[in-house]
């Protein structure tokens, strides 16, 4: 079984607190990523749990037993680092099978468990390579392997793609998830990449600044942000001020039904491919004046300036210039206000 | 094969550049039309001497009648087996004084300039300097024996253990341990910094207890520089004169005081005798080289891993 | 942590110091006999013989040693440095052969070859003389120097001559301005490597140096056998004391590389 919980986790760097009161539970068999900016601590919350980093408080529990006090080598948890780290005085067969001969598994039965590893993990033919003939992919993989045929309750990898080109990235996403389904390992790994994050994981952490803001699935993430800063990295970035009253939100220019309690002050977010854009006034908007068109490829980026705020809109083929009126459209279905929040 | 010590050593690996011959002629050529002429030469003409060679005669009256002479010498065997113990033993403990040494300092004072200099400081004083510093001290009325008296552990330079000029060459042994120390921990040092900790930590997540990361991962890391550097020592404890003319006994006689003893003798006949003491140990030095190399690529062959 | 920091920066240090303890105390002693931990009578005769009556040998000792290190080392690096450069900077075929070539004079001890090299030195006239112990030093460390620097070139890109050289360099400018300055580290410990390993030269130079050349490894044996504990142990000491001023030296210029290797 690979249940995985943190309680209140706190860890510190030179004395420098980097991750504060992070709780949270996965489990058996679920691959969860942890979402966020590089040097947010991603990699110090997988080597706490390793065991190769000691937290400064809080809990960590696997298969409902504390490993807290346990060393990294008495853990049921492998870290796979970002880099292949593969020993360079063994060749493959040898890295993969390091583990196993540390925990003293006879030859025999371990060139078994190495063998079938090799083949789940597209490698074979490769047994006896010298690891400085390996691709970069190959060394990746070969790192994969090395931690995947101890069956750990939990496989940790650290930004596992990052290092690798757009077409290995493709293969080794689909052999993670070949992996998992075929082994049915729990997996946490880190990521500064959406698209990774989206692609694999089954439900997503987002860590900001040391704590985790939001948990959920990549849709969830996406549309219904749990705050400014968690929108604002997955690229929402067009705020509007307003209050609700009476299952109302009711922006400067905007307005659309709500489930949310009463409250003064209430922020709502809209995506910018939400935005519609046209010559023509409609209701729940505002005039703006166009400053800025971006070319990026499918979209293009507009940005307009209205009397007191800036929006960011992604249109699919826009037909205005710059210094244009244009009037933005915010469909009030698209509109996602923030619960619990409250602008300072 | 690689030498060096410091983060840039040369290897015969490739570095994908070619120039032009003739300025390899010019780059190289001095350099090593010299060493050929002094090293080669010198070896060669001692050869030559020593198998019955002089420079006034033609060089029909060559023969081995020397090198048998000195090889069935009863003192050979004897002089070999005290030169290998010296050699040997002086290594082996030095490296694993070594490797404690730079495991420690890497854990604990990786960075400190202040270690790192201090440590430096054997590595400038000649032998001749610590063997005259290790009678003063370890002689049977040197500083050491004083200072047992003194504490009233013993009563008289007569009770004080014999540890120069003694049948164990403790008093060479310790030479050659205070300074090869250094040497090999600086090697060693220059390894284990660019191993860094990351492939420990590796270990560590694969099951690895202490111990086993330290042989299966440490060991086999620094075990070339290891070797190289033992390599190193073993030659040149077995070709060194001052220290065991020092401290050593007046017999057996380690190699190279008796070739020279040979060689700077009244009886002009015993010199090519020493010149071929002196090629035996060349000899000696340059194939334990060859046998190491050899040992070396058999095991990488067989992929014998530690 | 901090005490077995200190624990070991202490044994450390003490072992290091350790055999200059009776040197010291021998040099300035006046009487010390048996079995006193100290000597009975302090005094500086050892020190003012040395650079007083015995002052000339002890200065030509020093002079002579000096000057043979210091043509050994320049000899060396010229010829060692493009010959360091060939081999850390370029392939080339027996580029294997060339590496054992230069190994040999290392591993094999000098003895061997000045045993060798004595006789025929005698019939050229360098026996005894200034050039011949140079020659005989530099059979060992011009290999030293060429593998130091052969290190620092193996490390080095070339690409920087061609850049300079695309600014409108002279070749003789890239030398002066670009390669020397860029290997110095390099060349600063390959000069203190030759010139320790020529300064503590004691058997090379005494059979190829016969009894002309003084120099003060050679004096130190003399003084030891002639039993005078004080003088021997001052005269140590200086013989020390080039060495561990270079170590100085060296430290402040090459920060935290120093000196290792050196044996």
């Amino acid at each position: 079984m690979g249940r995985l919980e943190l309680q209140n986790l706190n860890i510190s760097y030179d004395n420098r607190p980097i991750i504060r009161d992070l709780s949270l539970d996965i489990n058996d068999g679920e691959i969860v990523s942890l979402l966020g900016p590089s040097g947010v601590g991603k990699t110090t919350i997988l080597k706490a749990i390793a065991g190769l980093l000691p937290p400064a408080s809080g809990r960590i529990i696997i298969d409902g037993h504390p490993v807290d006090h346990l060393p990294a080598e008495k853990r049921d948890a492998v870290l796979i680092f970002q880099k292949p780290l593969l020993f360079p005085f063994l060749n493959v067969g040898q890295n993969i099978g390091f583990g196993l001969k540390m925990a003293k598994i006879k030859r025999l039965a371990a060139s078994k468990q190495i063998d079938k590893i090799i083949e789940i993990t597209g490698l074979t033919g490769l047994k006896n390579r010298k690891i400085h003939q390996l691709s970069g992919g190959q060394q990746q993989r070969v790192a994969l392997a090395r931690g995947l045929v101890l069956e750990p309750s939990i496989l940790l990898l650290d930004e596992p793609l990052s290092n690798l080109d757009a077409k290995l990235r493709q293969q080794m996403r689909e052999l993670i998830s070949n992996v998992q389904t075929r082994t049915g390992t729990t997996m946490l790994f880190v990521t500064h990449d959406q698209s990774e994050a989206f692609a694999i994981s089954n439900r997503i952490c987002v860590l900001l600044d040391g704590s985790l803001r939001q948990t959920g699935t990549p849709t969830q993430l996406f549309y219904q942000p749990a705050d400014p800063d968690v929108a604002r990295f997955f690229g929402c970035v067009n705020f509007i001020d307003g209050q609700i009253d009476k299952g109302m939100f009711q922006g400067d220019f905007a307005r659309c039904t709500t489930s949310l309690s009463d409250s003064p002050k209430a922020i709502a977010v809209i995506r910018p491919e939400d935005i519609i854009l046209s010559s023509d006034k409609r209701e729940n908007g505002t005039v703006g004046t166009v400053t800025q068109i971006q070319f990026e490829g499918s979209t293009t980026r507009v940005t307009i300036e209205t009397d007191n705020k800036t929006f960011t809109a992604l249109s699919l083929r826009p037909d205005f210039v710059v210094k244009q009126s244009v009037w933005l459209y915010f469909p009030p279905e698209r509109l996602h206000i923030f619960p619990h929040y409250q602008k300072p | 094969m690689r030498v060096g010590s410091q983060s840039s050593s040369l290897s015969v690996a490739g570095t994908g550049r070619k120039t032009s011959p003739g300025r390899l002629l010019i780059l190289l050529g001095p350099a090593l039309c010299v060493i050929l002429l002094l090293f080669g030469g010198g070896l060669v003409l001692g050869l030559l001497q020593a198998l019955g060679h002089l420079p006034s005669q033609s060089f029909d009256v060559l023969g081995l009648q020397h090198f048998i002479n000195v090889l069935q010498d009863p003192d050979f065997g004897k002089s070999l087996i005290l030169t290998l113990y010296i050699s040997i033993t002086s290594t082996l403990i030095a490296a694993a004084i070594s490797v404690l040494l730079a495991l420690i300092l890497i854990r604990w004072a990786a960075d400190s300039k202040a270690v790192n200099f201090i440590l430096q400081i054997p590595l400038t004083v000649p032998h001749l300097v610590i063997a005259i510093s290790m009678i003063l001290l370890l002689a049977p009325a040197g500083l050491l024996s004083r200072l047992l008296s003194s504490l009233s552990i013993i009563s008289g330079p007569s009770e004080f253990p014999l540890i120069v000029n003694d049948g164990w060459g403790i008093g060479i042994l310790t030479v050659y341990i205070w300074k090869e120390v250094p040497f090999i921990t600086f090697m060693l040092l220059s390894v284990l910094k660019n191993m860094g900790t990351e492939l420990l930590e590796v270990g560590a997540t694969l099951n690895a207890s202490r111990f086993q990361r330290f042989y299966s991962i440490t060991l086999p890391i620094i075990a070339p520089s290891l070797g190289a550097a033992c390599l190193i020592v073993f030659a040149f404890t077995f070709g060194a004169f001052e220290v065991p003319y020092l401290l050593g006994r007046t017999y057996p006689l380690a190699l190279p005081v008796w070739a020279y003893k040979n060689y700077s003798d009244i009886d002009l006949l015993a010199r090519p005798e020493g010149i071929a003491i002196g090629l035996i140990i060349a000899a000696i030095v340059i194939l334990s080289i060859i046998l190491s190399q050899i040992l070396l690529h058999f095991s990488r062959k067989r992929g014998l891993t530690l | 942590m901090r005490l077995q920091r200190w624990t070991l920066f202490s044994s450390v240090l003490l072992t290091v110091l350790l055999p200059f303890l009776p040197l010291i105390l021998w040099s300035v002693s006046e009487r010390w006999f048996y079995p006193d931990l100290l000597p009975q009578s302090f005094g500086p005769r050892a020190w003012s013989y040395i650079f007083g009556t015995a002052g000339s040998q002890i200065a030509s000792g020093l002079i002579a040693s000096f000057s043979l290190a210091s043509v050994t080392t320049i000899i060396s690096l010229v010829l060692g440095i493009p010959a360091g450069r060939a081999l850390g900077l370029y392939d080339f075929a027996g580029k294997k052969i060339v590496f054992l070539l230069l190994i040999l004079p290392i591993i094999v001890p000098p003895l061997s070859v000045a045993m060798g090299l004595h006789l025929w030195f005698i019939r050229l006239g360098l026996a005894e003389t200034f050039t011949g112990v140079v020659l005989i030093h530099l059979t060992f460390c011009l290999p030293y120097t060429i593998f130091v620097i052969g290190g620092v070139f193996s490390d080095y890109n070339p690409d920087f001559e061609e850049q300079a050289r695309s600014l409108g360099a002279s070749p003789v400018k890239i030398v002066l301005q670009v390669i020397l300055p860029m290997i110095l580290p390099g060349i600063t410990v390959a000069a203190l490597f030759s010139f320790l390993l020529s300064w503590s030269q004691y058997l090379s130079t005494l059979i190829i140096g016969g009894g002309k050349m003084l120099t003060l490894p050679i004096l130190l044996f003399s003084l030891m056998d002639s039993g005078d504990r004080p003088v021997a142990a001052a005269v140590s000491l200086v013989f020390v004391l080039p060495a561990f001023l270079a170590l100085m030296g060296s430290a402040y210029n090459l920060g935290r590389s120093g000196l290792k290797g050196v044996r």
